[in-house]
């Protein structure tokens, strides 16, 4: 080392580092990785939080739409599956597939009335006297016929569609055959559970069938006590003697067997 | 006269600094506007000064173009931000210098050191090498090889805001006042950081000098 011509510092130091200079390659690649992350940056993903709150941003600006249709639904869905506002309600409401649906009972009841009619004209030909027996019946089936009518009435006087439909259609059922429309041929309810009661046996009840059991007593032990002439006897004496004695005669059995106690003995 | 001027311009951004923050603003302004290609213009421009001090600081290459990216890349996403109330190589400087050291206190036990070639083509370093050695060729290329290393463990001894300081000031060039702005700190923490950083130094860099 030559002896220094000039005075060096800490500073002079320092500055021989400013002179340390990567090569040329260093900044190729330095360029290329810096384009690299530039554009990674642009086109970065973005996290899944970062949706939702974009999401819930949207929402809440249409929060009062939202909060609408919300309740529609809602209200909605009681209507459906609770069952239906009140009667007031469904009265008020329109009908709006009423003849549709007029229609459609017609269709269902037509069949019907007719296959009653052409029975009861068979049943009647073929055996008077089973028709008389199944008077009752047929007269309750035409009593219900002839009530629906006027139910169904009123119940499409309160304004649903289905009972608009079903009275429409018994009503078209009675026309076409003026026969059952007239009750007093075939009668009425009453008439009908009248003669089904005079048939009905009187009700027995299970118990009262049952011997008393004073008798029932006296029935079992009278033959094993005949030896003794003493027990004849009747009266409420009479009676305790021979209850008296039923019990010496089990409780001698049981001896027999060596039973006492909590325990049974058998002796060969 | 002239200490006096010496003195001020530790203290306050030179005039010229000024010009260059005027410049920067406005390819800033362009870059909010939307020419995202104005900030490659920044980025040829800083990435030497950026890189340098990335590199004094960590004395490794790799890390020092790694932070030195992560660095431009923090800045041009967030300069929609930049309001211009400071310029724009203070704003990007404290966002190398935060990255810098966030960096080094994670790996503070992890260290790798390279060591970067001194341009012959700068004067003053020719003539300090000149000042200290007569050898030349392989002996001369040694000899410096053995100061730069002496160098990087003289500054990785210490701490990190005093090494900090002592890059920003004495390779850098950066006033006191812009370097309490990057550090977010009083100009008289700065001086006091740089004072005892140099007694450290000296210590360290004692066989070297020569009063």
């Amino acid at each position: 080392m030559k002896e220094p011509a000039r005075k060096i510092t800490v500073e002079d130091l320092l500055h021989l580092k400013r002179a340390e200079r990567p090569p040329q390659e260093f900044w190729a690649r330095f360029e290329s990785e810096m384009r690299a992350k530039q554009l990674a940056a642009i086109v970065v993903k973005r996290p899944w939080w970062d949706g939702a709150y974009r999401l819930f941003s949207a929402a809440g600006r249409l929060r009062l739409p939202l909060g609408a249709a919300a309740a529609v639904a809602l209200a909605w869905a009681g209507v459906h599956y609770a069952g239906g506002p009140s009667p007031a309600g469904r009265a008020s409401r329109p009908v709006a597939g009423e003849p549709r649906a007029v229609a459609r009972a017609e269709a269902t009841v037509a069949p019907a009335a007719a296959r009653v009619d052409r029975a009861r004209e068979e049943s009647a030909a073929a055996a008077p006297e089973a028709a008389l027996a199944r008077e009752p019946v047929v007269a309750q089936i035409e009593s219900h016929v002839a009530e629906a009518p006027r139910a169904a009435k009123a119940e499409a006087a309160r304004g649903t569609a289905f009972a608009a439909g079903v009275a429409a259609a018994l009503v078209d059922f009675r026309g076409t055959d003026p026969e059952l429309a007239r009750r007093d041929i075939f009668g009425s309810d009453r008439e009908f559970e009248a003669s089904f009661a005079s048939a009905r046996q009187p009700p027995a009840e299970p118990l009262a069938r049952m011997d008393p059991s004073n008798e029932r007593l006296e029935r079992l032990l009278v033959p094993a006590l005949t030896s003794d002439s003493s027990f004849g006897a009747s009266g409420p004496g009479g009676y305790r003697i021979k209850q008296k004695a039923s019990y010496d005669r089990m409780y001698e059995s049981l001896d027999r067997y060596g039973a006492g106690g909590m325990s049974l003995e058998f002796r060969f | 006269m002239n200490a006096s001027k010496a003195i001020a311009k530790t203290l306050v951004a030179s005039p010229e600094r000024k010009l260059e923050a005027d410049a920067d603003l406005a390819v800033v302004r362009q870059v909010q506007a939307g020419d995202v290609a104005a900030f490659d213009r920044l980025i040829i421009k800083y990435r030497e000064r950026v890189v340098g001090i990335v590199y004094n600081m960590t004395s490794n290459r790799e890390d020092a173009a790694d932070l030195a990216q992560d660095a431009f890349i923090k800045a041009f996403q967030s300069i929609q931000r930049f309001q211009g109330q400071s310029s724009f190589f203070t704003w990007l400087y404290r966002i190398v210098v935060n990255s810098t050291l966030s960096h080094l206190r994670r790996n503070r036990l992890r260290s790798f050191f390279s060591l970067e070639s001194i341009r012959e083509d700068d004067p003053v370093s020719r003539e300090l090498v000149d000042a200290l050695t007569d050898k030349t060729g392989g002996g001369r290329e040694a000899f410096v090889r053995e100061l730069q290393e002496k160098l990087n463990d003289a500054m990785q001894k210490l701490s990190i805001n005093h090494r900090t300081v002592v890059t920003l000031f004495e390779i850098d060039g950066l006033s006191h006042q812009e370097i309490a702005e990057v550090m977010d700190c009083s100009v008289g923490t700065v001086r006091s950081r740089l004072h005892y950083a140099k007694q450290l130094l000296q210590a360290e860099l004692q066989p070297y000098l020569r009063s």
